[in-house]
C-alpha cells in the first residue's frame, strides 16, 4: 500500500479539533470506550493467529472460535491465579503496601540528610526534618484515602471489562461482514474511497496496537534486565508492570518508576544508591522508549510528527485528563485518516457531481 | 448475518451463489470456497447512466457485472474501439487489482446494472490467506487479460497506419 498523504494546515488544524472533541466525549462515557479499547487490542493481537491458521487450511469462522476460546481459557487461568495469589497474601498486603511506604520514606529522609549535608541553606531550613513530617503525612493517610477508592474504581470498571470477551469474539469472527455492511450505506460514487479508508484505518490501528505491544515487550525485557542486573528482586515481573504502566504517557511512566525507586529502597534500606541507581536505569529505558524503540514501533507505522505526537498528548491530557492521554495518539491516527479521505472526497469536484448525478438519476428512476 | 445461507436452491443466497458460479473468474471454485470469497466482494447497483469509474480516477479494484449492461469510454481510441460494452459476467478495471493506477477509461451503466466489486487490499490478503483459491480466480483473470490484449493487438493490426 502507498503511504498515507500529508495533509494540508486545514485538514490538520480540524483533524486536531475533532480529537479534542472526541476525547472529551470518550472521557464521558469510558465505560464503554476502555472496553472496545482493549477489544481492539486483543482483536489485533489474535488477528495473525486467525490468519496463520486460515493459511493453514482452517476456515474463517472455525479459527476465529478456537483462537478467542484459547485466549478466553488463558485470561480465565490467569485471573484465577491472580485470585488464589491474593487470597494466599491476603493478610500480608496491607503490612507490604506500609513497608514499602516506610522504604520510601526512609529514602527520603536520607536523600534530604545528604543534601543537608552538602548545601548549608537545606540546613538551615531543616530540610530532613520538613521532608520526613511531610512524608509521614502523606503515608498515615495513603490508605484510607486512596487503597478504598481504588478498590471502588476496580469494582466499577468489573461489569463493563466483562464486556471484552464478547467484543473481541464478534470482532474477530464477523468484521469482514460489519465492514460489507458499512460499506454497503455509503452511496456509488464515494465507494471506493470508503473502501480505501476503511482499509487505511485498519492499517492504521493494526499497527498502533500491534506496535504498542512491541514497545511493551521491549521496554518489559529492558528493565527487567537492568532490575535484574541490579540485584532487585522480582525484576521480570516489576518490568513487566511498569511497561504495561507506561501505556499511560507520563503518568503510567512516573507511577512505574516510582513503584522500582520504592522496591528497591524497602529491599535495600542501607543503600539507598540501589533507588537511585533504579532511577537512573528508568530514565535510560524511558530514553531508549523515547529514541529507538517508540520511532522504531508505533511512530514508524502511525507517520506523525513529533512535535505533534506531544502537542496531541498535551491537548489529550487537558480535555479528557489520563483517558485523553491514553487515546489522543491512536484517536488521532484515526481521524486523521478520516480526516485526509473526507478532505480528498470535498475537494473532488467529479466525485461530488458524480453523486448529484446519480442521486438525480436514482429519483428520477423512481418516478418513471 | 451470512449472506448465504442453506441449500434450498430457490433462497436468495443458493440464487446468488448460482449468479457467481456462472462468472467466468469464480467458476472453477467449490461452494465452500465461493462462499469466502463471497466475504469479500461488495455489491452494488448502478442506475441507468450511473457512473461507475471515470476515467483518470485513482482505482482501488475490479467490478464484476452480474446483471445489466456497462458502455466503456476513453480517450485512447484502440481501447474504445474493442471494448465498448461489458454484459453479465464480465468484468471492469482489471488493471487496478494489481497497481493502484488511474483508470484508462470511464464505464457507465447502460441500463440498471448489477456489479460485485472486489478491492485490490482484499485480493492481496485472499491471496496470502488462501492460496488455493486465489490462485484460481487469478489464473482466470489472467486468462481474461491475455484474451483482451489479444484482441487489443489484432484491432492494431487492423487498424489504417497514419
Amino acid at each position: 500500500m502507498k503511504p498515507f498523504p500529508q495533509p494540508g494546515a486545514v485538514t490538520l488544524l480540524v483533524t486536531i479539533v475533532i480529537t479534542c472533541v472526541l476525547l472529551f466525549l470518550f472521557q464521558k462515557m469510558s465505560w464503554l470506550v476502555l472496553p472496545v479499547l482493549v477489544a481492539l487490542m486483543a482483536y489485533y493481537c489474535l488477528r495473525p493467529i486467525v490468519d496463520a491458521l486460515v493459511v493453514r487450511g482452517w476456515s474463517h469462522g472455525t479459527a476465529a472460535k478456537c483462537v478467542w476460546l484459547v485466549f478466553q481459557l488463558l485470561t480465565i487461568a490467569l485471573l484465577l491465579a491472580a485470585v488464589l495469589l491474593l487470597a494466599a497474601k491476603g493478610g500480608t498486603w496491607q503490612s507490604n503496601l506500609d513497608r514499602y511506604l516506610a522504604g520510601g520514606q526512609n529514602l527520603l529522609k536520607q536523600t534530604a540528610g545528604s543534601l543537608e549535608r552538602f548545601v548549608p541553606r537545606f540546613q538551615r531550613m531543616k530540610l530532613a526534618t520538613l521532608v520526613d513530617q511531610r512524608a509521614q503525612e502523606f503515608t498515615g493517610r495513603f490508605v484510607e484515602k486512596n487503597l478504598v477508592p481504588i478498590a471502588m474504581l476496580m469494582l466499577k470498571w468489573l461489569p463493563s471489562l466483562l464486556l471484552v470477551p464478547y467484543l473481541t469474539y464478534f470482532m474477530l469472527s464477523d468484521s469482514a461482514r460489519l465492514k460489507k455492511y458499512l460499506i454497503k450505506s455509503v452511496p456509488n460514487a464515494f465507494f471506493e474511497k470508503a473502501l480505501l479508508l476503511f482499509s487505511r484505518l485498519d492499517a492504521s490501528l493494526q499497527n498502533y496496537f500491534q506496535g504498542l505491544l512491541l514497545l511493551t515487550l521491549l521496554d518489559a525485557v529492558s528493565l527487567s534486565l537492568g532490575l535484574a542486573f541490579l540485584g532487585i528482586g522480582n525484576a521480570i515481573w516489576l518490568g513487566l508492570a511498569t511497561a504495561v504502566l507506561a501505556w499511560i504517557p507520563y503518568l503510567g511512566s512516573a507511577a512505574g518508576c516510582v513503584v522500582v525507586v520504592l522496591v528497591a529502597a524497602t529491599d535495600f534500606p542501607e543503600k539507598p544508591w540501589m533507588a537511585y541507581a533504579c532511577l537512573i536505569l528508568f530514565l535510560i529505558v524511558r530514553l531508549l522508549d523515547d529514541y529507538v524503540y517508540l520511532p522504531l514501533t508505533v511512530g514508524r507505522k502511525l507517520h506523525v510528527h513529533p512535535l505533534l505526537s506531544v502537542l496531541m498528548l498535551f491537548l489529550g491530557g487537558m480535555a479528557a485528563g489520563a483517558t485523553g492521554l491514553v487515546l489522543a495518539l491512536p484517536l488521532f491516527g484515526v481521524v486523521a485518516v478520516i480526516g485526509e479521505t473526507v478532505s480528498q472526497i470535498v475537494t473532488d469536484s467529479r466525485l461530488r457531481a458524480r453523486y448529484r448525478a446519480a442521486r438525480h438519476l436514482a429519483v428520477s428512476g423512481g418516478w418513471t | 448475518m451470512k449472506f448465504f445461507g442453506g441449500n434450498d436452491p430457490n433462497d436468495p443466497a443458493s440464487r446468488k451463489i448460482a449468479t457467481l458460479k456462472e462468472i467466468p473468474i469464480f467458476q472453477p471454485l467449490s461452494r465452500n470456497e465461493i462462499l469466502e470469497v463471497d466475504e469479500l466482494l461488495h455489491e452494488r447497483i448502478y442506475e441507468k447512466d450511473e457512473i461507475i469509474f471515470e476515467e483518470g480516477d485513482a482505482g482501488h479494484g475490479i467490478f464484476i457485472i452480474l446483471s445489466g449492461k456497462v458502455r466503456v469510454k476513453s480517450r485512447c481510441k484502440l481501447l474504445d474501439a474493442v471494448a465498448p460494452e461489458f454484459g453479465p459476467g464480465e468484468l471492469l478495471g482489471e488493471l487496478t487489482l494489481f497497481e493502484e493506477a488511474p483508470r484508462v477509461a470511464t464505464a457507465v451503466a447502460v441500463e440498471r446494472t448489477v456489479t460485485v466489486a472486489l478491492f485490490q487490499a482484499e485480493f492481496s490478503a485472499l491471496l496470502t490467506k488462501n492460496k488455493s483459491i486465489g490462485v484460481k480466480v487469478l489464473f482466470e483473470i489472467s486468462k481474461i487479460m491475455g484474451r483482451r490484449m489479444r484482441r487489443l493487438l489484432l484491432q492494431e493490426a487492423d487498424l489504417p497506419s497514419v
